[in-house]
């Protein structure tokens, strides 16, 4: 590894750039993301930031069951997020749909279909804990040696 | 002469303030803001439509989903309006659990609701307070009921399970808390000069915009709109509950109504624990073919369930009206219109508490 390798390493560990994305959840999961800000569970002193600005994240968090309007949308909003990107879903609608997953319903899960997903918190909802634990699991495997890796392939 | 560019500005539907997609478009000359219009739709699921021809154990669970702030209070109106059909009666201990979980529930909401505005306004010390206060409430409710969000706790015919004194306790220490440092907060933003600039005369909403624009909750009771639906609800006068109204209609006057709201709350919850006494928490009953419509009163506003159940317990029609479609088209029609700077816009839309969950379902 070289000594630009591991100082891009020890920088990236400590600040995680956050943001949000609600493709059709009821809101559960997205109060829950909102009580990771609050200084119990206090998501800074990890290093991650929730800006809510997909050009400068390095997280994306979905929650929902992928609503038609998002269907066009999401994959466009990946591609503007900067790489080295991981994404990360919240609650069980992104995976399964949930409750919501029944004949007559608009949505269309899981979100998998449309982009690439790093991880998968289930729960209806999570609690903040899992959240966290689940962003600072993933973000730490996908982006250590990001620039080896991608010399490699 | 000067040249007056118009342009049409686009706010979301990812936003730093927003917490749920939504797409306002703002028509600007220079930095006046002449009209806006909300685009939603981000997050339609079609709830209603599933809900037709399942038994109303399911609807339960699915009305619990339509609003994940607002859970308890969905949970509670269609158990409501399945009671109001098949004539079941509710123990006096389950209606006043009721009452308890309720406000438990509107003071989260609305502390989330006043966090959302501080945040927005750039106020972040007062926000962190407010979302650290929010924990507290929230344990009392995970005390309660055993989790935080979709409870399920409302069952018709009374409640899920008793509370132990012990809890009920816990519940007094967190109102004591949250009272005690809440004290402090409202005098943060009643006397914060910077908060007074960015708030007062801001988004005003007259009396007779009000009650033309068809706007309910706390946003109306801000404008001096006396519209509540606990009014209707005897077991709230009982408890000390009265009406709320301030005169001002701009944004601070918002912010500070759900403030004195959750005093109020605090004072209710006091009062329905003294008066618990040791009974049943749940009785039987039997599920009638009917039509109702069933409102009561959401952090928000008026909630309406309006459901057809035949006599196998199945859903016939069901039509929700949730309070933040009116209160999000009315923040964008008139609270809006020739608002004197653009960057005002998102505080004024977040001070109307929208809950887009809630509006598209």
């Amino acid at each position: 590894m070289s000594l630009l390798q591991s100082i891009k390493n020890s920088v990236r560990k400590r600040s995680i750039h956050v943001c949000y994305v609600n493709t059709g959840s009821c809101n559960g999961c997205d109060i829950e993301i909102l009580a990771c800000l609050s200084p119990r569970y206090d998501i800074e002193q990890y290093g991650i930031y929730v800006h809510n600005n997909p050009r400068e994240a390095d997280v994306i968090l979905v929650t929902g069951g992928m609503s038609p309007q998002w269907i066009d949308k999401l994959p466009d909003l990946f591609d503007r997020v900067p790489e080295p990107k991981a994404v990360v879903t919240i609650g069980n609608c992104p995976i399964s749909g949930c409750v919501f997953n029944r004949p007559g319903c608009v949505i269309d899960p899981p979100v998998s279909k449309y982009i690439p997903v790093t991880a998968a918190v289930p729960g209806c909802p999570p609690r903040p804990t899992e959240i966290i634990n689940a962003i600072l699991s993933a973000a730490d495997e996908l982006f250590k040696n990001h620039e080896e890796k991608e010399a490699k392939k | 002469m000067k040249k007056v560019v118009d342009v049409s500005l686009p706010v979301g539907p990812v936003h730093p303030c927003f917490k749920e997609p939504l797409r306002i478009k703002c028509e600007t000359a220079g930095e006046r803001v002449l009209r806006t219009e909300v685009e939603l739709g981000y997050v339609k699921k079609g709830i209603e439509k599933i809900m037709v021809g399942r038994p109303w154990q399911e609807t339960m669970f699915l009305a619990e989903r339509v609003c994940g702030i607002c859970s308890v209070v969905h949970n509670t109106a269609i158990v409501g309006a399945l009671e109001a059909i098949s004539g079941i009666k509710v123990p006096r201990r389950a209606q006043l659990l009721r009452v308890i979980l309720n406000e438990l529930d509107r003071m989260q909401s609305h502390l989330l609701a006043n966090y959302s505005y501080c945040y927005t306004i750039e106020h972040e010390t007062l926000a962190m307070y407010l979302l650290n206060l929010r924990e507290t409430v929230m344990d009392a409710i995970e005390k309660m009921t055993g989790t935080r969000i979709m409870s399920a706790y409302v069952v018709p015919g009374g409640v899920r399970e008793d509370v132990p004194d012990a809890v009920l306790s816990d519940i007094l220490s967190a109102l004591d808390k949250v009272d005690s440092e809440l004290k402090r907060y409202v005098k943060m933003f009643e006397t914060g000069k910077l908060i007074a600039l960015r708030s007062k005369g801001i988004g005003i909403l007259s009396v007779e915009d009000a009650k033309a624009s068809g706007v309910v909750g706390p946003t109306a009771r801000a404008s001096g709109m006396e519209c509540d639906a606990r009014a209707n609800e005897p077991i709230y006068s009982e408890l000390g509950w009265h009406m709320i109204t301030r005169s001002e209609g701009d944004n601070f006057a918002r912010i500070m109504l759900r403030f004195d709201e959750l005093f109020q709350s605090s004072s209710i919850i006091r009062n329905a624990i003294g008066k618990l006494e040791a009974g049943p928490v749940r009785l039987g009953g039997k599920v009638t073919a009917g039509h109702v419509k069933h409102t009561i009163e959401a952090p928000r506003g008026d909630l309406t369930y309006d459901i057809a159940v035949d006599e196998n317990g199945e859903v016939i029609s069901v039509a929700i009206q949730t309070p933040s479609i009116m209160n999000v088209e009315t923040a964008a029609h008139v609270m809006m219109k020739n608002l004197a700077s653009a960057a005002d816009v998102t505080s004024v839309f977040i001070s109307a508490d929208p809950c887009i969950a809630c509006a598209e379902r």
